[in-house]
């Protein structure tokens, strides 16, 4: 069975056509800068070879086209025709408390995703055009959405309600949700197939770390707690975004510097985390240049978010009242060594003990890392939300 | 790296859409603006950070030179007001060209007519807005929209000599407030419902509410604010209270963002001086004679933020030091 990933953004289409039959990817890239000047795709075809392909792409339903084109051409394509795909798989970022599942999307699943629109303003309506976009180039095909938050769902109301008035929960439904669920989920996953334990009988703590960092706690296969909230900018320090801060801290601001809700959002979500400590860049490889040149705020920016990595591990552990698994993923969970070390370091008093050497060569591989005398397994498993996605889709439209 | 570039293949996109079909493109994807001046320049950076493409006419490459360089401080004021990023920045800079000539719009679904008056005499060129919605008519396609950017003059006069005047309609951005997110949508007697309900869109896009204004001259803005400021002049003379009091009642008490005297600076007394003439000329009531405070300010040449002083002195980045 041939199914197609796709990831849609404000501006940009991600996606990927995997054969589920041979786990092979046939086809993968991105559409980018949609609306805008200079929009390109990017393909990656079967062979590795790579495609840039120029020119207007005005907007999300064309981009599908051109996605769709290219995957059925005859020069750089893994298919004859589109009837060989036999479903989409949509990643969709707010399902709100409507879903805590993967669901095949009908009118009515339509429906309550633009419901969930009001808290989720910038994602979702570009995750619905993808869905538009092939209904009406597809329209016979099935697809399935897969919620960025579904994972978290699980949480106990104790762990996502806010300290505000319940009130508001209901007015507006302000809570915690968490993100970054598919990665959180296939990593957790995979780490007790590829350890051989029991995911319906092991505590584990997922540390999804890329320009976006998320940890979440997952006790016997469930989400128990996780670091983001209502929005992304929850929880640890990122690229850009602050992660968390003082709500005295924002409202000071608002009238120090006499800025609105737009300006106060850009300066938390854009302007800040490693980035706006750092005054370099968002990408850690920068800063990791930067910090061997003896940049002090490279490395106070690398410290803090190092830091609170370990910090919110720290917590979780105790959350989940011990843990017996520890895992490592996204771009800088899977290939920076050196946050691997000092986290782990640092966690040393609760039995945590990796094999340094080991730790060091290993780069976006699946490898365990701790000690056999370490009391808690550590991990790296590099994440594959497309392939989670897919298998979601295979999974519900088998049934059908 | 350098490996992999040289194997990756650069085509054209087009011959991998699905369908030959005519596509239809988005509303708005590309919008022109004539005449890049305080107004002009304030309209493209807006279209262009709600991420349309933009290009904008001047006569001459000087005036493209400094069109850019108002842009440019407008995004760097929102920089520096933590509003935008850097990389932001050049993203919207690169949705924006200049121009010297008309045909560069073919292919605009938008353009809006924004010349400036005429800096000595203020004068409102009616003649000279004329020429340019009939070379707009020229290079246009017949169902692209012909917008005036208006506060005196008639929508429905400029269009007069044109053939597809149902096409054209006013426009008022209320430029003068920064981030004021209004526009006033001014039908001529001649526009299209088709007309307005798609600039009622082009406002949603640009993230503006809008209100809909019979044609007059002022419309609702303008009238409302220079009879307020006439009145605070008139206060002002009689003694009864100082420029930053009042405006401080308006703002602390009313609630408004800026004080009356700190908009007239920013709107510049020239101008001001002849909005409130051309209201006079039109309506022929008194209360829209320019107070002497005004006139006084024109004649001394204090026309406010631009030249450094007028009701209040600035220093040249536009900041009140008295």
């Amino acid at each position: 069975m041939k199914i197609l990933v796709l990831n849609c953004g404000s501006s940009s289409v991600k996606y990927k056509l995997l054969d589920m039959g041979t786990n092979e990817v046939l086809g993968a890239g991105g559409v980018e800068k949609i609306g805008m000047k200079g929009s390109f795709l990017k393909h990656i075809r079967r062979d590795g070879k790579k495609v840039l392909l120029k020119g207007e792409i005005l907007e999300h339903q064309l981009a599908v086209e051109y996605i769709l084109g290219i995957l059925t051409s005859e020069k750089h394509g893994a298919i004859k025709s589109l009837e060989e795909i036999n479903a989409v798989g949509h990643r969709v970022v707010h399902g709100g408390e409507k879903f805590n599942s993967s669901v095949l999307i009908t009118d009515e699943v339509i429906h309550k995703i633009v419901e969930c629109i009001d808290i989720a303003p910038l994602h979702n309506p570009p995750n619905l055009a993808g869905i538009y976009a092939i209904n009406e180039l597809l329209p016979a095909i099935p697809q399935v959405a897969v919620f960025d938050t579904a994972f978290h769902q699980t949480m106990p109301e104790y762990a996502y309600m806010y300290g505000i008035p319940y009130s508001l929960y209901k007015k507006y439904g302000i809570r915690r949700y968490g993100f970054h669920g598919t990665s959180h989920r296939y990593v957790s996953q995979r780490a007790c197939d590829f350890l051989g334990l029991d995911y319906s009988k092991t505590k584990m703590i997922t540390a999804h770390i890329g320009n976006g960092v998320s940890i979440t706690a997952i006790e016997n296969g469930k989400s128990v707690d996780t670091s983001m909230g209502f929005t992304p900018i929850e929880g640890l320090m990122m690229g850009t975004r602050s992660g968390d801060v003082d709500l005295g801290v924002v409202t000071f601001l608002m009238e120090k510097e006499m800025i609105g809700a737009g300006a106060v959002s850009t300066l938390f979500n854009k302007h800040s985390g490693v980035l706006g400590v750092s005054g370099i860049s968002s990408d850690m490889r920068d800063i990791e240049h930067a910090i061997v040149e003896g940049n002090e705020r490279a490395i106070l920016a690398m410290d803090m978010y190092e830091y609170r990595i370990k910090k919110y591990i720290g917590s979780y552990a105790a959350a989940l009242g011990g843990v017996d698994v520890i895992v490592f993923t996204g771009g800088v969970g899977e290939n920076q060594t050196t946050t691997r070390e000092y986290v782990c370091d640092g966690l040393g008093f609760m039995g945590v003990k990796i094999d340094n050497e080991l730790n060091a060569k290993s780069h976006g591989v699946e490898v365990l890392l701790s000690t056999p005398e370490s009391t808690v397994k550590v991990v790296v498993i590099p994440t594959d939300e497309e392939y989670m996605i897919a298998s979601d889709t295979l999974e519900i439209v088998e049934k059908l | 790296m350098n490996k992999y570039m040289a194997e990756e293949i650069i085509e054209a996109i087009e011959r991998y859409g699905l369908s030959k079909r005519n596509r239809k493109r988005t509303l708005f994807s590309r919008i022109g603006v004539v005449g890049c001046g305080k107004e002009g320049s304030v309209i493209a950076t807006t279209a262009a950070l709600n991420g349309m493409e933009v290009v904008f006419l001047e006569p001459n490459k000087e005036g493209i030179t400094n069109a850019f360089s108002r842009i440019e401080d407008k995004l760097d004021r929102k920089i520096q007001n933590w509003g935008l990023t850097e990389n932001e920045k050049k993203a919207i800079l690169g949705r924006i060209t200049g121009t010297t000539s008309y045909d560069d719009f073919n292919g605009c679904d938008f353009v809006i007519e924004a010349i400036r008056y005429h800096d000595q005499t203020g004068e409102r060129r009616v003649i000279q807005r004329k020429e340019v919605f009939k070379e707009l008519e020229r290079v246009l396609s017949t169902n692209a929209i012909i917008a005036s950017n208006v506060s005196t003059v008639i929508v429905t006069d400029l269009a007069s000599e044109l053939v597809h005047t149902e096409r054209c309609i006013g426009l008022h951005f209320l430029s003068n407030v920064p981030d004021s997110q209004i526009i006033e949508i001014v039908p001529g007697l001649n526009t299209s419902t088709e007309t307005f309900d798609k600039v009622c869109q082009f406002a949603k896009l640009i993230n503006h509410q809008y209100v809909s204004v019979m044609e007059s001259a002022g419309l609702v803005s303008i009238r409302l604010f220079l009879i307020q400021l006439n009145e605070a002049c008139q206060i002002l003379m009689e003694g009864i209270s100082n420029i930053e009091d009042i405006d401080r009642v308006l703002t602390v008490g009313f609630g408004y963002r800026q004080g009356v005297f700190r908009t007239a600076d920013q709107m510049g007394i020239e101008k001001i001086v002849r909005l409130l003439e051309n209201l006079w000329d039109e309506y022929g009531s008194i209360k829209y004679k320019p107070s002497p405070i005004l006139l006084r300010l024109f004649r001394a040449k204090h026309f406010g933020v631009s030249s450094n002083k007028g009701f209040y002195t600035y220093d040249d980045f536009g900041n009140i030091i008295k």
